[in-house]
């Protein structure tokens, strides 16, 4: 464990700088201990030098006293001090001299000693300070050193390795966590990672659920609708026997609102596949006024049950990188759309031109009622129609601006609408690849 | 004209029939699933293949398939309620025409009419 190696080397600097400390404390006391001796010492050399300077009794008296009076109790001392005041009670100067003079030259000894005592003990006190120092540096670089190995070099390649995950490259699984704070972060990181996985994995069983869903339903839903079709397109057209008046009438509603049933199922198929990303887009370069003329060409009936005109201004000769099949649907939705809320004798136009960002914007104008500000971002959801449709000519399945949407979207372009009551929609898309098509392209296409 | 249905849902074939035999006035013979129709088609002599794309046992495209090895004259029209454009290219390689369900039985008919008239033409 990374903090119990922490803690010891802590503890050992911590102790090795405490006892430093101490003995240095102890030196220290050792010094003043001979600091103290040394001025003892200086004061009895003093007062023994001092006896001779006045030559008066009483300053010799006072002196004795005075000696008397540092030595104390000192054993060793005395008797030198004995020596001289049994030579000064019996008036014996010369002895008095010579005894004190040995005893100054004693305490200039003693002195002398003390002073290379203090010398050593200060010689020693540097060593030891130094000593110390080194040591303590010497452990802070320890430390430092360990902490980079095991914390930050851990921590780097840690987050590398996260790194690696967020790109999709699971490195961690196989390495063998290290016994140590860094390796139960590594579990957990791993457990985590293997939570998210597992949930991708969820989610992509999800996926393919929805996927099969899609593909049954179209297959479940279009087959009885086969049925139901037949049956009522073989009772109308009589060859089952004559139907007439009412009955004939129920007939044909019934085959008009399965029309509409199964063009709903297939907009919710197409979307639910274009939402699910199985609708792979199949881009090839078209000359576009091709792709207009066909989709126009197709809606020219259903215009013209509308008494609606369809105006297709020129564009010039362009091609666009697009799935021609898709494309269609999105203009094929946009333009009956227009068909359905223009008024009789209406005009629907449709031009081509280039928006700010260099797109291809096709733009489809009618002359309906307009759609209000609030409908305009609605109108674009499943399932959701603007709320002043009041003559629409064929029920729509609310569908058909959603997967003009989602398509336009898949061809990395935009869509959208400019409306204002009572004048007129304008929807428009934009489509990103397009270029022009030169004289020798068009030859070898075609 | 002889023709062979395949399709696994009797709704679907019995209207199929009808509409052929009396708007068209062919002759239609019925197989359930795909090794049915393979029988079929390797004991009588038949002017059409009208085939469901997915049905039990062998599907519409293998059905085709082992047609196709010993018939390559033939017209074969597809059925098929999928109709995403990689599938339907699988099913004009072997095929003539496609039809994606939900169709209205006349249109199988209006398809025969046309295949027929190209082949008079030649």
């Amino acid at each position: 464990m990374i903090r119990t190696k922490l803690r010891l080397l802590f503890m050992a600097t911590l102790i090795s700088l405490l006892g430093f400390s101490g003995v240095g404390y102890k030196t220290y006391r050792e010094l003043d201990a001979v600091q103290r001796q040394m001025d003892l010492s200086w004061d009895l050399r003093a007062a023994t030098v001092d006896l001779w300077r006045y030559r008066y009794e009483d300053s010799i008296r006072q002196n004795l006293e005075r000696i008397q009076k540092v030595i104390d109790k000192d054993l060793v001392r005395s008797e030198p001090l004995d020596k001289m005041i049994r030579s000064y009670v019996s008036r014996d100067i010369p002895t008095l001299r010579t005894v004190s003079e040995n005893f100054v030259y004693r305490e200039t000894q003693i002195l002398f000693d003390l002073r290379a005592k203090q010398r050593s003990l200060w010689d020693q006190l540097f060593q030891m300070a130094a000593f110390a120092i080194g040591i303590s540096t010497l452990c802070v670089l320890f430390l430092m050193s360990f902490i980079r190995s095991k914390v930050f070099r851990s921590m780097d390649h840690l987050s590398g390795r996260m790194m690696d995950f967020l790109v999709d490259r699971y490195s961690f699984q196989f390495t063998e966590p290290e016994r140590n704070e860094f390796g139960n972060l590594q579990k957990t990181f791993n457990a985590l990672a293997q939570r998210s996985i597992n949930n991708m994995e969820e989610l992509r069983l999800l996926d393919q659920a929805k996927s099969e869903f899609v593909s049954i339903a179209s297959h479940e839903l279009r087959t009885p609708m086969t049925s139901i079709k037949g049956s009522l397109s073989l009772l109308t057209s009589g060859v089952m026997g004559e139907v007439e008046g009412g009955s004939l009438k129920l007939l044909r509603i019934a085959e008009v609102e399965t029309d509409r049933l199964i063009r709903l199922i297939n907009d919710l198929l197409d979307l639910a596949k274009i939402e699910a990303k199985q609708l792979p887009l199949q881009c090839e370069w078209r000359p576009w006024k091709e792709v207009t003329e066909k989709t126009i060409e197709s809606l020219i009936g259903f215009a013209h049950q509308g008494k609606v005109q369809l105006v297709c201004e020129p564009s010039g000769t362009l091609e666009t990188f697009i799935d021609a099949d898709r494309i269609q649907q999105v203009l094929t939705n946009l333009i009956s759309n227009a068909v359905k809320f223009s008024p009789e004798h209406g005009v629907v136009r449709i031009r081509s031109k280039i928006d700010y960002k260099n797109h291809l914007m096709i733009e489809i104008e009618d002359e309906g009622p307009g759609i209000n500000e609030q409908d305009q971002a609605l109108i674009f959801q499943k399932f959701r129609q603007g709320t002043n449709s009041d003559r629409p000519l064929v029920k729509g399945t609310g569908l058909g601006l959603a997967i003009a949407k989602a398509l336009v979207e898949e061809h990395g372009g935009t869509i959208g609408v400019r409306a204002e009551l009572g004048v007129g929609s304008t929807f428009y898309f934009t489509i990103p690849q397009w270029r022009k098509a030169s004289l020798g392209e068009r030859k070898t296409a075609a | 004209m002889r023709i062979l249905l395949a399709e696994d849902d009797p709704n679907i074939s019995v209207i199929t029939q009808l509409c052929l035999e009396k708007i068209g006035g062919h002759t239609v013979t019925i197989a359930s699933d795909g090794e049915r129709a393979i029988h079929a088609s390797k004991t009588e002599q038949f002017d059409l293949f009208i085939l469901d794309g997915m049905m039990p046992k062998f599907s519409g495209i293998q059905v085709a398939e082992e047609i196709r090895k010993t018939n390559t004259e033939t017209p074969i029209i597809f059925l098929s309620a999928r109709s995403e454009p990689k599938e339907v290219d699988t099913f004009l390689k072997f095929a003539t025409g496609f039809i994606p369900k939900p169709f209205d039985p006349q249109k199988i008919c209006q398809a025969i009419e046309t295949i027929l008239k190209q082949r008079k033409a030649v």
